[in-house]
């Protein structure tokens, strides 16, 4: 008998398919047909308000004040896109200087090269490990930390005693910034992930803040939109993350009772409060506890608050993770004589946080959307821009038409990090089948 | 691999960077009063920026407009502020602040002067260590209603649901206004200011309460359809919409007050922003002192003479600022207007 | 010098006595079988000597050095000792040669290539160098199990312990694995088995321990436990597993 290579051809194939799903029997050919009837008169309703009735600009008087009577007219026949039209420059990057939003824009291009950039393999992949490039990144971290360090007495003086110390500070200055780009080179070399990123994000705050290389500087208060919340997202999963691990391992020490105390505290507090309540102890009772004159940044407070609260959720998201390995494993590696760190890492967190790809995700992708609970301090993200967008009287009524193109945003965004955790789990699941 | 006393060395290093960093790169600026005889003045003059607070999400008082620019009477107000303090108006830095943390920001420092249409109320100015420098819209709470629920008055609103936003003065004046007309009525409770106008407008409250200039303007951007909205001829509480400060900087005070007396002196003088260089050769005592020419009106109050010029060059007089922001919501002036029209802005004489 | 003493070992888990008062001397070189049935604390005592399980009272000395709660001395000892699992406990998102080499690379600061040679020397000893590049997961068991005995050996060890090594396996694959570990034993290393594979023991083993209810009720070589029982739990013992054999 020979092998048969195909199963036969009447029960393979798309029509078959169809055959035995949508239509297998009466009932079933019914209801068919019924959606396909529903399904086709409101996809091409969408349609006809969408584009075909849809109005794409509205007349200004001579004060520049929108006209928006026919979008009026129109209210429920034809969606106004002249509101995106309008307000897209506001909504995606707030108040920053209206000549000075090509850097905000190269910003979110930045990210998005970012995240596609760490989806690659190659790059996390160990690079060129020798003494001379450990040496440059640790020079270039030598240099940063000198003129930090320079700065800080000299304030201690000017504050504590009113001194001022007799430092090169131009010259500190200079080296500052000579060891930063050394660090971003060595961390490059090293380990290209590492370096895109710390390299990738540096040049997002140099183009955010400006004052150096001859662009005008922009303070945090002006900065909104999309920006904002990529940064809060961005900048406080990949801080959240590593902290998350290290309190997961912490809680499940069995060694260091002190060390799991305070994790679980950690954990069990902020899983008790509301990020909203999170925020507002950040914005409101924060500068009250600070001398007078002492402002720490707004986009900072946020940033904490997030990566803080961002952190105990992902925790026990590892934790599980960590549960659910068996136990032959560990014993495995301490049979060998491995050390805790070296048991960790080679073989502990690998399994686990392949285990836990999903629960992952899933939180990433909430706080990426909780970045827009900002508003109750006073930043302006992405939605609360929608928002202001919608206060401008013309504009008061379109709503739909903003949310609309908000959601299709942040669709984009967490679709895309969905799809990417399927596929990591596919490829890492490939190596261990069968 | 690498022993361990070389990583903690390199950690050690990039955390006492990222500490470093945190601490040297905050405004570590202590204010202290000499010079003008103003803190805020003088930390304003160092920074280079007055920083004002705004809401930043109320059309006609300050909203930013598609180019992300502030627009609005509170924002004009600032400008004007920072024209006299500074004398550059684009000095102005906008901090949006929400109705939670406002008051903690101006108390903090974090802002130099709060304009953001916050009731004046002896509560506020006795607990918080603030004061009000000026009004610069004197509002009331009001109601508005459908054409088509023919109601005419709020005596006629026993037993209604009111759409109002939790937390605001408005929720104390309705229920005052009830409890002393002994009639019964319904909050429905929505913070968010579209959910509010979406709920009143899908016929989910019978009426929308909160200040009657929002009202004013809410009715019209409706454009065609503001004609099935009213809004009742009842005002009942006073809202004096002004500017606050904190306590203890007198001459900070002076300064915003004297800031308004410059715009409401120039508008009764027909003095604006367009033909304020024509009376550069007045006889008239008053606009010469205005305007800096002669005596040391500026002077006195730790100012530029020219601090008055300044203002009005900036924003122009206090009604060209109602003209620019307000009259495009179609609210009339009404008891807006300086006190030779007939309303209530009246400012003490510069001399 | 002897590999493994112990002396006087008890163990409790919480209330439950699972080892009492265990004295036994492993000789270097030899080879010790340890038997009885389920719930006698063979595997207990046997994860006692790599402190896999720690002991309440006695002690236990491997290689000369005591068996404590100092980390230090626990990680030396456990470099000469290897174990092989029922479940082989493979790392599975390692390859068989990534598996072999992580230990001698990190603990033992072998140079990767001089690590590599060492694992496929030790994958041909147990007949399986073509599997060097797979991942666990594609392997047979009786193949994992005896790529679980080349991680083992690649450290080195002076002394292996065995935990029922055959037990998760289906009959046609024992074999392979018994064969492993005959060669091993023929080349002189010292070992303690816990199996119930009494033609192996017979083959193999110097000595035979027969443990029941956590002591150690018996113990001679294979020839006098298994033909001449002593006490009438170990001929319980034996009437019911030996069939035949």
């Amino acid at each position: 008998m020979s092998d048969r290579t195909q199963p036969p051809a009447g029960l393979v194939g798309p029509i078959p398919w169809l055959r035995k799903n949508l239509f297998g029997s009466w009932i079933s050919t019914a209801i068919t047909l019924l959606l396909i009837y529903l399904i086709a008169k409101i996809v091409i309703a969408l349609f006809a308000w969408g584009v075909v009735n849809a109005i794409w600009r509205v007349p200004y008087n001579q004060n520049g004040i929108a006209q928006t009577a026919i979008c009026q007219d129109a209210k429920g026949l034809g969606a106004c896109w002249a509101v995106i039209g309008d307000k897209y420059r506001l909504i995606l990057f707030g108040r920053f200087p209206y000549d000075e939003q090509w850097r905000p824009a190269i910003v979110v291009v930045l990210f998005v090269a970012l995240f596609v950039l760490s989806t690659i393999k190659a790059v996390w992949r160990k690079g060129i490990v020798s003494p001379a490039v450990r040496y440059i990144a640790l020079a270039g971290a030598g240099l940063i930390l000198l003129d930090n360090l320079a700065g800080l007495l000299e304030t201690i003086a000017a504050v504590g005693f009113g001194q001022h110390l007799p430092l090169p500070f131009d010259l500190l200055a200079i080296l500052n910034t000579v060891g930063k780009c050394l660090l971003i080179a060595g961390l490059l070399l090293l380990w290209p992930a590492i370096g895109v990123w710390v390299g990738t994000l540096a040049l997002i705050l140099v183009l955010m803040f400006g004052g150096i290389l001859g662009l005008a500087p922009v303070a945090v208060d002006y900065w909104g939109g999309l920006p904002i919340t990529l940064i809060l997202a961005t900048f406080g999963l990949a801080f959240a993350f590593p902290i998350a691990v290290l309190v997961a391992l912490g809680r499940r020490s069995t060694q260091l009772p002190a060390v799991k105390m305070l994790c679980v505290v950690y954990v069990e507090l902020i899983r008790g409060v509301p990020l909203i309540s999170v925020l507002f102890m950040a914005s409101v009772m924060f500068p009250l506890f600070m001398p007078p004159g002492i402002n720490v940044d707004k986009l900072l407070r946020a940033q904490i608050a997030v990566i803080l609260f961002a952190a105990a959720y992902l925790a026990e998201v590892v934790r599980g993770g960590l549960q659910a390995l068996p136990k032959g494993q560990t014993e495995a590696a301490d049979a060998m004589g491995l050390s805790y760190w070296q048991k960790t890492a080679f073989i502990i967190l690998p399994q686990a946080l392949r285990l836990v790809i999903p629960p992952l995700v899933n939180t990433f992708i909430g706080f990426f959307k909780d970045t827009s609970l900002v508003l109750i301090i006073g930043l302006f993200d992405l939605l609360t821009m929608g928002k202001i967008a919608l206060s401008d009287p013309p504009w008061q009524s379109f709503s739909t038409e903003v949310y609309i193109t908000l959601a299709a945003i942040y669709i984009v965004f967490c679709y895309g990090m969905s799809r990417y955790s399927r596929g990591l789990e596919q490829e890492l699941n490939k190596a261990r089948g069968r | 691999m690498v022993g361990f006393g070389r990583w903690s060395a390199k950690t050690v290093a990039l955390a006492g960077m990222v500490a470093a960093w945190a601490v040297g790169g905050s405004a570590l600026t202590p204010a202290r009063a000499d010079g003008t005889g103003s803190a805020t003045l003088d930390a304003a003059i160092k920074r280079g920026l007055v920083q004002c607070g705004v809401s930043g999400q109320v059309p006609g008082f300050s909203l930013p407009d598609s180019q992300g620019v502030m627009r609005g009477l509170d924002a004009d107000t600032c400008r004007a502020i920072t024209a006299a303090a500074l004398g550059d108006a684009n000095k102005v830095k906008f901090v949006p602040t929400t109705a939670q943390n406002r008051f903690t920001a101006l108390q903090s420092g974090e802002i130099d002067v709060l304009s953001r249409s916050t009731t004046w109320t002896l509560g506020r100015e006795g607990n918080l260590g603030l004061e009000f420098a000026w009004v610069n819209y004197y509002d009331g709470t009001g109601f508005l209603v459908k054409k088509s629920s023919g109601v005419k008055a709020a005596k006629d609103m026993d037993g209604a649901t009111i759409c109002v936003q939790p937390g605001t003065s408005t929720e104390l004046a309705i229920q005052d206004y009830y409890r002393l007309h002994n009639m019964k009525f319904t909050p429905i409770l929505i913070q968010e200011l579209s959910e509010i106008q979406a709920a009143f407008l899908s016929g989910r409250c019978d009426a929308y309460s909160t200040d009657a200039s929002a009202l004013a303007t809410f009715r019209f951007s409706q454009g065609p359809k503001a004609a099935d909205l009213v809004l009742l001829p009842d005002i009942i509480s006073k809202e004096p919409l002004g500017v606050m400060v904190r306590k203890g900087d007198d001459k900070w005070f002076d300064l915003v007050r004297w800031t308004f007396a410059a715009m409401i002196i120039a508008e009764e003088k027909g003095i604006t922003q367009a033909n304020i260089d024509t009376f550069a050769d007045s006889k008239d005592p008053d606009i010469r002192r205005l305007l800096g020419l002669e005596g040391d009106m500026g002077k006195a109050l730790g100012l530029d003479n020219r601090f008055a010029y300044n203002v009005i060059k900036a924003v122009g007089n206090l009604g060209e600022m109602w003209d620019r922001n307000i009259t495009p919501m179609g609210v009339p002036r009404g008891i807006n207007n300086i006190w030779t029209h007939g309303g209530l802005q009246y400012a003490p004489p510069m001399r | 010098m002897n590999a493994i003493v112990l002396d006087k070992v008890n163990k409790w888990y919480g209330t439950m006595h699972v080892l009492r008062d265990i004295s036994l001397t492993v000789a270097t070189g030899e080879k010790v079988v340890v038997c009885g049935p389920s719930g006698s604390g063979k595997s207990t005592m046997i994860r006692c000597i790599n402190r896999l399980e720690t002991h309440q009272e006695g002690s236990i000395v491997v290689d000369g050095t005591e068996l404590t709660d100092d980390l230090r001395s626990l990680d030396t000892i456990r470099r000469e000792v290897g174990m092989v699992f029922q479940s082989f406990n493979l790392f599975p998102h390692l390859t068989i040669l990534e598996n072999c080499t992580l230990a001698p690379i990190w603990v033992r600061k072998m140079p990767k290539a001089e690590a590599e040679a060492l694992a496929m020397s030790y994958l041909e000893r147990v007949k399986i160098p073509e599997q060097a590049k797979k991942y666990p997961g594609q392997l047979s068991g009786g193949q994992q199990q005896r790529v679980a005995i080349a991680r083992a050996l690649c450290m080195r060890p002076k002394i292996m312990l065995f935990d029922e090594p055959t037990s998760a396996l289906d009959p046609e694959m024992i074999k392979e694995v018994l064969d492993t570990m005959i060669g091993l034993a023929q080349s002189g290393m010292t070992m303690v088995c816990v199996t119930h594979e009494m033609g192996f023991a017979r083959q193999v083993a110097d000595r035979v321990v027969f443990m029941d209810r956590g002591e150690i009720v018996e113990s001679g070589p294979p020839s006098t436990l298994f033909e001449a029982p002593k006490t009438d739990r170990l001929k319980l013992f034996l009437s019911q597993i030996l069939r035949g054999d």
